[in-house]
């Protein structure tokens, strides 16, 4: 009985051991799409053991990474100086590997109904429940059903540092949440009047649609890649890998391949822009 | 030997559960501080302007449950009726390990389901009451309802075949027809185990996080202003499971009172859900027949 005990225990110590040589990952869907395929990529050619996961999106990423249960997180926005108080001890180092446009996008019956672009005032009206049907904004009547990005998401905080300058400058709302990329989109596709925050390399034009935006001098910008690039198309982002001090060891591998001509070509594949192409 | 060792790993469980709950408590205190019973009872949560009232999470999670649950009894106890009394053995268990293995689905699984059919047959079905979208507190019951549907049927069935065979043949034999002998004996005998059936898939239901997570909106704030009407069952909600599964968890960590608020969740459903499953085993072992 009690031999039995011991050997079970004993049993279970060479597994805890044997993670400790696992490259494990953890932040931003966004920048998941890269980075999960490059893993898939250094799995294969170098054997390395790698877990890529996405809990909790960015803010998921740099927690998780500030309390040393990963050794690179995922971001799609800039490590605060909050973040930085939150976790004294964590020297982050932002690794940029590309760049991302946040989209408004909209169902199919709302882009069919006329809505193309909006200003930055309309958005700001409907995020404050100023505005609550599309026909105030050109559309048929149709009540909007916004889905907001969670607070914490690499999305949700460069649409109000556009909107609002700040986060906490954001007014504290509450709309129906959506967390990921997919659970976006879907919910946005099947949503008569919907609207949502979501990654413009995820607007495919076939279930749910990229609106522009209408500038003060009513110029309207479309978040193609060129006006991104060119920083016109206001709602863009960077994308980073996190790490704790100079990346090691396997993570510097990861960073270096994404940084490499091949990485790079993975964060072109999934819609994102190379940093080259930024110049 | 062997009761020394029975001794000690029952002590290991309690004392697992009390560090728990000390932690939870110990965690939770700043939140406690700051609003007192008003995190109870406040119907604000707004975490940048410190505002922390839970109750729109509780109505949200009791609501849900508790609606999964009507609709799950009446088809999960006539199913255990049919199971129990008017199957024969092999035929009985054969039903059984199909329905049980319904509860080892994963509920990640039934939550897709639930965002790819569910949600849309809800927006489409209740269309004229002009849904704003099929994130409602009654699709995350209804998915909830299949979710706790093998735990009532599983339970029903035991607590029916409980029931002495005896008992079934001197009412035969008094001349009782097979359903009047389920109607006045068999189930009256099985009520406490019925009962205990029924709050144990209520414990399941309020604990189930990702498959409510992902259907039921989690909208903040939406405490209606009639509690009894069925009109906020067709929008979203909050639970606390689907509150404690969100990005929020990440912002507050670090913060101590915020990351108190969000432990503070855990503490009332854990108290919730410990509280039924007590009453529910309660129930089911004491026994009148």
């Amino acid at each position: 009985m009690k031999k039995a005990i011991l050997l079970a225990l004993a049993g279970s110590f060479p597994v805890l051991a044997a993670t400790a040589e696992t490259l494990k990952i953890n932040g931003s869907t966004t920048v998941n799409l890269p980075v999960a395929e490059a893993a898939e990529i250094l799995r294969a050619e170098q054997k390395m053991d790698i877990q890529v996961d996405t809990q909790g999106g960015s803010s998921g990423g740099i927690s998780m990474l500030g309390d040393g249960l990963v050794q690179v997180g995922m971001s799609s926005k800039p490590v605060s100086d909050d973040d930085r108080a939150k976790f004294p001890k964590a020297r982050f180092r932002e690794i940029h590997i590309g760049e991302d446009a946040v989209a408004l996008i909209v169902s199919r019956d709302v882009w069919e109904g006329g809505v193309k672009a909006l200003t930055k005032q309309q958005i700001k009206d409907i995020y404050e429940s100023k505005i609550t049907n599309w026909k105030d904004l050109g559309g048929k009547p149709q009540r909007i059903a916004f889905f907001n990005k969670e607070p914490g998401r690499g999305t949700w905080e460069v649409f109000v540092h556009w909107v609002y300058g700040s986060p906490k400058a954001a007014p504290q709302v509450s709309f129906p949440e959506v967390g990921g990329n997919e659970e976006t989109r879907n919910k946005v596709a099947g949503t008569r009047g919907g609207l949502s925050q979501l990654s413009a390399s995820w607007a495919d034009g076939k279930k749910v649609f990229a609106l522009g935006i209408k500038l003060d001098d009513g110029t309207v910008v479309e978040p193609t890649n060129e006006n991104i690039a060119t920083k016109k198309y206001p709602l863009s982002r960077p994308l980073f890998l996190l790490t704790n001090g100079e990346p090691s060891g396997a993570a510097k591998t990861l960073v270096e391949f994404l940084l490499s001509e091949r990485g790079q070509e993975l964060v072109k594949k999934h819609g994102y822009l190379r940093l080259r192409d930024l110049k | 030997m062997t009761r020394a060792w029975s001794w000690f790993f029952s002590f290991v469980a309690l004392a697992t559960l009390a560090f728990l709950v000390a932690i939870f408590v110990w965690q939770s205190l700043p939140v406690w501080h700051h609003e007192g019973w008003n995190y109870l009872t406040g119907t604000k949560w707004f975490f940048r302007q410190r505002e922390f009232g839970a109750l729109p999470m509780i109505y949200g999670s009791v609501v849900v449950s508790v609606v999964a649950l009507v609709l799950a009894a009446p088809l999960g106890m006539g199913a255990a009726v049919f199971t129990a009394e008017y199957l024969s053995r092999k035929p009985r268990l054969a039903v059984k390990v199909l329905i049980e293995l319904l509860a080892g689905v994963p509920s990640v699984v039934y939550g897709l389901l639930g965002i790819l059919l569910l949600r849309n047959w809800i927006y489409e079905l209740f269309a004229r009451f002009d849904l704003l979208s099929g994130d409602t507190l009654l699709t995350a019951a209804v998915l909830l309802s299949v979710m706790i549907l093998p735990t009532v049927v599983t339970l029903s069935d035991d607590a029916l075949r409980a029931v002495p065979a005896t008992q079934r043949r001197a009412a035969r034999a008094l001349g009782l027809t097979r359903s009047e002998t389920i109607l006045h004996v068999s189930l009256p005998q099985a009520r406490r185990g019925l009962s205990a059936a029924l709050l144990l898939a209520l414990g399941r239901a309020l604990g189930e996080t990702i498959a409510v997570f992902l259907v039921v909106g989690r909208q903040d704030n939406n405490l209606p202003e009639r509690l009894l009407s069925l009109r906020p069952l067709l929008e979203s909600g909050q639970t606390l499971t689907s509150k404690l599964g969100s990005s929020e968890t990440n912002i507050g960590y670090g913060d101590p009172l915020h990351w108190g608020a969000i432990v503070g969740l855990g503490l009332i459903l854990l108290v919730l859900t410990g509280a039924l499953t007590v009453l529910g085993t309660g129930f089911g072992k004491r026994s009148d027949a």
